[in-house]
């Protein structure tokens, strides 16, 4: 089944394209140098309606499938990986969930604000000694009278410095594994929240990853994301959505590296000839173009699955791991085919190969994905 | 107010050289297979038009002349963008008319359209650059004209226009029902559409009319009046010219060169 885009779809790609080229190409190199939060960026995506495409427009959304989000991801991550990681984390990790399992009071409260830009979200599920195995999470969360109180220390949390809403997964119930957690909508300003130590990364530079801080941390009762004890279907269940929208960053990425080699091998002369004139460059291209449009059709598929609403976990998985891949094979060849230029900073490949890694790893790892795959295929869920 | 805005859909001047062509049989440049866009000024006019509308409530109405099933994205964009509806003038021939021909069939349309206050064009078209049509259409509709226009404001009952010159610009209140023809300027750079607003613009209505259909304006001469002779790309050379003399000297040869080349 091979993906064909419709005009809407075409023309979605475009305009995306052009914001990126507007707000995001001028910008990015400064970005990953500074590792500043690209606040303007985020309202002008946010003016556009990149911060919840999938979200009804009732709830201010803009009402668009899946598919149509993963094409503007691509376009984003393409510009700027670190820029694209703030705005998929919002749409896919924070939104999704409220629109899927909030309450009418949640969702009326929360994602016209997330859709804005007036706020901005983060997902916390990720714990010092919770990380691939993460239904051991050891936050908890405790009834007192008509509020929970959350205790527990959250790690790598994108957003977690600018974000206004946390989606925050803690033990619940006295039970081992999943059937123990349950997922809550904690707003930053809650009593006992805090910001923890910020870290300093490889890539992805101008999101924030921070150490989110839950010393009885009290919210009201009606915080709870869906019913006691689903935190952890929930969780797994975003976790598919999450994963198209970093194959689409990966697929970005990887277009990003191809796109440059191609100018540069056309302008840059070795040996009397243009590197293009080596058939070895050719095959690097070819490699990395065939691989790209692979992982792309992968990504589609699975867009579409869970746009019709049908079982995706695979597909997702599959279209992460092969997009991901992918552009960590795109952006290793780059970097080689630019030579000592691909290692420096006047060109941009040495940031797509930083941005590149982390695509291998969040959202669950490489070998995560091929757990989820394999599970499948052998009937071991 | 009603605003009509005139688009010509041409081959995307983006397009690397290489996939540029002339038809040598028809002289005119070679459109299929190439991707196609709003000509680059009638974009500003777009966005001019969608300024006026977000100011006080303006219908607008893009105008565009087909032929209508090789039509590209560029009606669609303008919805997208937010105008309330489109006209496309279904002719066959439609990029290769020239000056005269167009303007007929776009002052035809707009009478069919009825009401117009304003009707912006770009101040010139991507390909043929002829800046010909919106004085024309003005002539033909016996409406006001000004021309390369960067900014337009209602002004007691007309139009406040700011109109680009050599030397600054030229601000002149105008009568409505005018044409204006539209510069690029920071303040008309287009709008992106929002992304919910591409998939609504496939709900706007779109009017398609046969050219036949349409009740030209009567009067001159048949055709356009212009014969195309030749069409022909430029050839780009490069030479290197070495100057004589000491340092001295060589600066006033180089003065002297530019001077005669009328380039200081």
């Amino acid at each position: 089944m091979a993906v064909v885009l419709s005009d809407e779809h075409r023309m979605l790609q475009a305009t995306v394209r052009e914001f990126a080229a507007r707000e995001l190409l001028p910008i990015a190199a400064d970005l990953d140098h500074t590792a500043r939060f690209p606040a303007q960026a985020v309202a002008r995506a946010a003016a556009l309606g990149l911060m919840a495409m999938t979200v009804p427009e009732e709830y201010g959304g803009a009402g668009l499938d899946p598919l149509a989000y993963v094409i503007a991801q691509e376009e984003l991550a393409r510009a700027s990986a670190g820029f694209q990681t703030i705005v998929t984390v919002n749409n896919s990790l924070v939104c999704e969930p409220i629109l899927r399992w909030g309450t009418e009071e949640q969702k009326r409260r929360y994602l016209p604000a997330l859709a804005s830009g007036r706020w901005l979200g983060c997902y916390c599920l990720t714990e010092p000694a919770a990380g691939s195995d993460a239904m051991s999470l050891r936050t908890t969360a405790r009834l007192v009278g008509d509020e929970w109180v959350l205790s527990g220390t959250k790690l790598f949390v994108t957003n977690g410095v600018e974000a206004d809403v946390c989606i925050v997964y803690a033990r619940s119930e006295d039970i081992p594994g999943a059937r123990g957690i349950s997922a809550f909508i904690v707003e930053k300003t809650s009593p006992g929240l805090r910001v923890g130590k910020v870290e300093k990364k490889l890539g992805i530079r101008c999101s924030s990853t921070a150490e989110l801080v839950f010393e009885e941390c009290r919210v009201p009762a009606a915080s709870l994301l869906g019913a006691r004890g689903e935190g952890g279907k929930i969780a797994l269940a975003t976790l598919d959505g999450g994963r198209i929208g970093i194959a689409a960053q990966a697929l970005g990425i990887a277009r990003a590296c191809l796109e440059e080699s191609a100018v540069h091998a056309q302008q840059r002369q070795q040996f009397g000839a243009p590197l293009a004139a080596f058939q070895a460059v050719q095959w690097a291209l070819a490699d990395m173009a065939t691989r790209i449009e692979a992982a792309r059709q992968l990504t589609y598929r699975a867009a579409v699955l869970r746009g019709a609403g049908r079982p995706h976990t695979r597909e997702a998985a599959m279209a992460k791991l092969a997009a991901s891949e992918t552009a960590m094979f795109a952006a290793h060849k780059a970097v080689q085919l630019f030579g000592g230029y691909g290692y420096i900073q006047d060109y941009p490949v040495e940031r797509y190969f930083r941005d590149a890694k982390i695509t291998e790893i969040y959202e669950g790892t490489s070998e995560i994905q091929r757990l989820v795959i394999a599970r499948h295929l052998l009937g071991r869920r | 107010m009603d605003i009509v805005v005139c688009l010509k859909q041409v081959v995307d001047p983006e397009l690397p050289v290489r996939d540029f062509a002339i038809d040598p049989a028809t002289k005119r440049q070679v459109r299929e297979g190439r991707p196609l866009v709003i000509s680059t000024y009638d974009e500003n006019a777009l966005e001019v038009a969608l300024q006026l509308k977000d100011r006080g409530g303006a219908q607008v109405t893009a105008l565009t002349v087909g032929p209508a099933a090789a039509l590209g994205d560029a009606v669609r964009l303008a919805l997208a963008m937010g105008a309330d509806q489109a006209v496309v003038v279904d002719h066959p021939q439609a990029p290769d008319l020239l000056g005269v021909e167009k303007a007929r069939l776009l002052a035809a349309a707009i009478r069919r359209i009825g009401a117009y206050d304003l009707i912006l064009c770009g101040c010139e078209s991507a390909d043929w650059v002829e800046r010909v049509v919106p004085p024309l259409l003005a002539e033909m509709l016996g409406a006001s004209c000004v021309t390369f226009a960067a900014r337009v404001q209602p002004a007691d009952g007309g139009l406040l226009v700011r109109r680009v010159a050599d030397d600054g610009f030229h601000e002149v209140d105008v009568r409505m029902p005018a044409v204006v023809s539209i510069a690029s300027d920071e303040a008309n750079r287009p709008r992106l559409p929002k992304v919910k607003d591409i998939v609504a613009a496939k709900r706007k209505p779109v009017q398609s009319w046969p050219a036949g259909d349409l009740a030209l304006p009567s009067g001159g001469a048949d055709g356009s009046g212009v014969e195309v002779r030749e069409v022909v790309v430029p050839q780009r050379t490069a030479t290197c010219e070495f100057l004589d003399g000491d340092p001295v000297e060589q600066a006033a040869s180089l003065a002297r060169r530019l001077r005669d080349l009328k380039l200081v």
